[in-house]
């Protein structure tokens, strides 16, 4: 599947106990094209990475929106956990509607004045590849023309609590962010992308042979198979995403993948997933 | 030829614990409902409610790793996959709620027993239902969660149709699943549109009763011998005229329609029947039933669902897919418990006696909160 990107916007944020979380109210009125109220701030980070994203573009009226996410709309979820669990009572309206996913996507088509599909997708520690999959699955199809695909992550304080609920480590670093990507179905020109899918880790191996060139970057997404990203490892100079966005835990990739589209200008960009039982995955990007 | 195969199928949910009494149950009309009583708000709540009839305890978290599996299992052994295909399966979920009542027990019961130490939401995140279903099936293939609301399911089925149509994937568990919790049932409640039974399209239709269920499907592009369903095309847009029902003016329903029927190369007056989403709002049911006057000119026999099981929220794609193809392969097409007095808005006249089901195509609705429409076509052959 070959298509090509038309833009990437990468917003992220590190945050730790000693820092607050920068508000988006300002940010996000200059960006979007119309005010928004009673929305949260997960909707902010996906109104915010679309808007700057997509800017000034005329988009396809059948663009796809695919959000995708580990955590979802976290904060908003525990806002209307606290109210009925502790505090015995019936949620908001705004509250219970924005513990969807999909209010954000909902948000995310208003703004942009687009009426096409609209997904919000996750994967545990996987959401980019998941929404990235599907967004190419039907571009391929024809189904759509363009596909604006977003990665969001929200961080709510204390930070100490957000670390517990997923496991983690006292002194793991956090950040949030907010990283998009405009597709097209077009196979010409520059700024190509292509998705391939393979059953058996040597037929991948044997195309990335054949494709990559010095100069290149590649990274091997976190929950890719061990024997197999080692292997990669030996042959290629593959980069670690956790060095430079450890802190963006559910969905580093999409931070590493924006933050290169967007500094990165000859060669192209490689994300490799998947294992035995998954199959592989393999997305390049062109420049 | 494109579509996929519903090549095993599986529902648990207030009619029955599997597809066969579950159509047993609708034909003898054997609807049911409990009433809740929820003591730990401020104010007492109650409410009908559709539960699945197993006999634990409503809230026991144990109730997720005990019947999630087993009804997906019951699709997939009459699916006939070989081992290794089922290790390899990729699952797509549909759900509205995933894991949220599990995260509301948890969390109370840190607050009973320590609250200065409790914190909400301790299970966040989409992953623990794909968790249950991988440990309980031995599949480890890929994971797709969709959270849209009451299209999630259809979603789900759609992501799946469309990878299995390209060649990613030669098979795909796809699994609705609504579970009882809190949040949903209050949530609910707070937009005041809980009705004390559901009358979809009819003129004193007051709005959902909500239930619980698991609908199952292996959506394959090859068939068995069991295999006399298809799912040919799907449809999916938004509507941002209001973040809680499309536009009733019928604008976009007719579109996401038109196009499910287009990409299933079908016209619609080919239709044999439509299982409508009808969740019996004012709103809700004024935006399907003039989207359906858009697109059709004679309206093929309408039936819903809900008044049998409930309003199962993000699961209701699947389950009520189910449900509709367990009783189309029996040979009828339901009809609609609870609509009695014509709406003369609405224009709408679900079938109140159950006629028989030709093979031939089926449309069924899906339309949810966040403006997201989803609209389905089956075929069922000889």
């Amino acid at each position: 599947m070959t298509m090509k990107w038309l833009a990437v916007s990468h917003y992220f944020c590190p945050v730790n106990e000693n820092t607050h979380l920068p508000p988006l109210d300002a940010a996000v009125k200059s960006t979007c094209r119309e005010p928004f109220r009673r929305v949260d701030r997960f909707i902010q980070l996906a109104l915010l990475g679309s808007a700057r994203c997509v800017q000034d573009r005329i988009l396809s009226p059948d663009c796809g929106i695919y959000i995708g996410s580990g955590l979802g709309p976290i904060g908003n979820n525990i806002e209307t956990q606290q109210q009925l669990i502790r505090d015995g009572e019936i949620p908001k309206p705004f509250n219970f509607i924005n513990t969807l996913g999909a209010s954000a996507c909902f948000y995310v088509a208003k703004n942009l004045s687009l009426n096409g599909q609209n997904y919000f997708i996750s994967r545990r520690r996987g959401s980019l590849q998941a929404v990235l999959s599907a967004a190419t699955v039907d571009l391929s199809l024809r189904t759509i023309r363009q596909a604006l695909v977003g990665v969001v992550e929200e961080v709510v304080f204390p930070v100490s609590e957000h670390r517990l609920r997923q496991g983690l480590r006292d002194d793991v670093a956090l950040a949030e962010g907010s990283h998009w990507f405009l597709l097209q179905a077009d196979e010409s020109g520059s700024r190509s992308m292509v998705t391939k899918r393979f059953v058996e880790y040597g037929a991948l191996e044997v195309f990335l042979k054949s494709v990559w060139c010095v100069g290149d970057r590649l990274c091997c997404a976190s929950m890719m198979g061990k024997t197999e990203a080692d292997n990669i490892q030996s042959c290629y100079s593959v980069e670690s995403m956790s060095d430079q966005f450890s802190a963006f835990h559910d969905s580093l990739e999409a931070a590493w993948l924006a933050s290169c589209m967007m500094s990165h200008e000859k060669g192209k960009i490689f994300l490799i997933d998947g294992d035995s039982e998954r199959g592989w995955s393999l997305f390049y990007f062109g420049s | 030829m494109p579509g996929a195969y519903i090549r095993g199928m599986s529902l648990n949910c207030a009619l029955g614990e599997d597809v066969g009494s579950c159509v047993s149950a609708m034909k003898q009309r054997l609807v049911q409902t409990v009433t809740l009583t929820l003591n730990d708000f401020n104010e007492p709540l109650r409410m009908p409610y559709y539960r699945m009839n197993d006999s634990s305890e409503l809230f026991d978290p144990r109730r997720y790793e005990c019947l999630i599996p087993s009804v997906a299992r019951a699709a997939v052994i009459q699916a006939g996959l070989s081992r290794d295909e089922i290790r390899k399966l990729p699952l797509f979920i549909g759900s509205s709620s995933f894991s949220i009542g599990l995260s509301e027990l948890s969390y109370a019961k840190a607050l009973a027993q320590h609250p200065q130490n409790a914190i909400p939401m301790p299970l966040c995140g989409y992953q623990d239902i794909a968790v249950i279903l991988q440990q309980g099936l031995g599949c480890k293939g890929e994971i797709y969660t969709y959270n849209t609301a009451c299209t999630a399911s259809a979603n789900a089925l759609l992501g799946a149709l469309n990878m299995i149509d390209i060649g990613v994937y030669r098979h795909a568990l796809v699994i609705g699943v609504e579970m009882i919790n809190r949040t949903s049932l209050s949530g609910f409640l707070g937009l005041q549109i809980l009705a004390k039974t559901i009358q979809p399209f009819d003129l004193w239709r007051q709005g959902i009763v909500l239930g619980e269920g698991i609908g199952a499907v292996v959506l394959s592009a090859d068939s068995n011998s069991v295999t006399r369903m298809r799912v040919i095309g799907g449809a999916n847009n938004c509507d941002t005229w209001s973040i809680t029902t499309a536009n009733t003016d019928g604008h976009s329903t007719a579109i996401a329609m038109r196009l499910a029927l287009k990409r299933a190369g079908i016209q619609p007056h080919h239709t044999c029947g439509i299982k409508a989403h009808g969740t019996a709002t004012r709103a809700g049911d004024m935006a399907e039933a003039r989207g359906l006057h858009h697109v059709f000119e004679n309206l093929p026999p309408i039936t819903v669902l809900k008044p049998y099981l409930g309003h199962t929220l993000g699961a209701c794609c699947l389950n009520e897919l189910v449900l509709y193809a367990g009783t189309l392969l029996s040979g009828f097409i339901p009809a609609t418990p609870g609509f009695e007095t014509p709406d003369p808005v609405l224009d709408l006249h679900p079938l109140t006696v159950e006629i028989s089901a030709p093979n031939g195509h089926y449309l069924l609705n899906h339309f949810g909160f966040a403006g997201n429409n989803t609209v389905l076509v089956v075929e069922k052959t000889a």
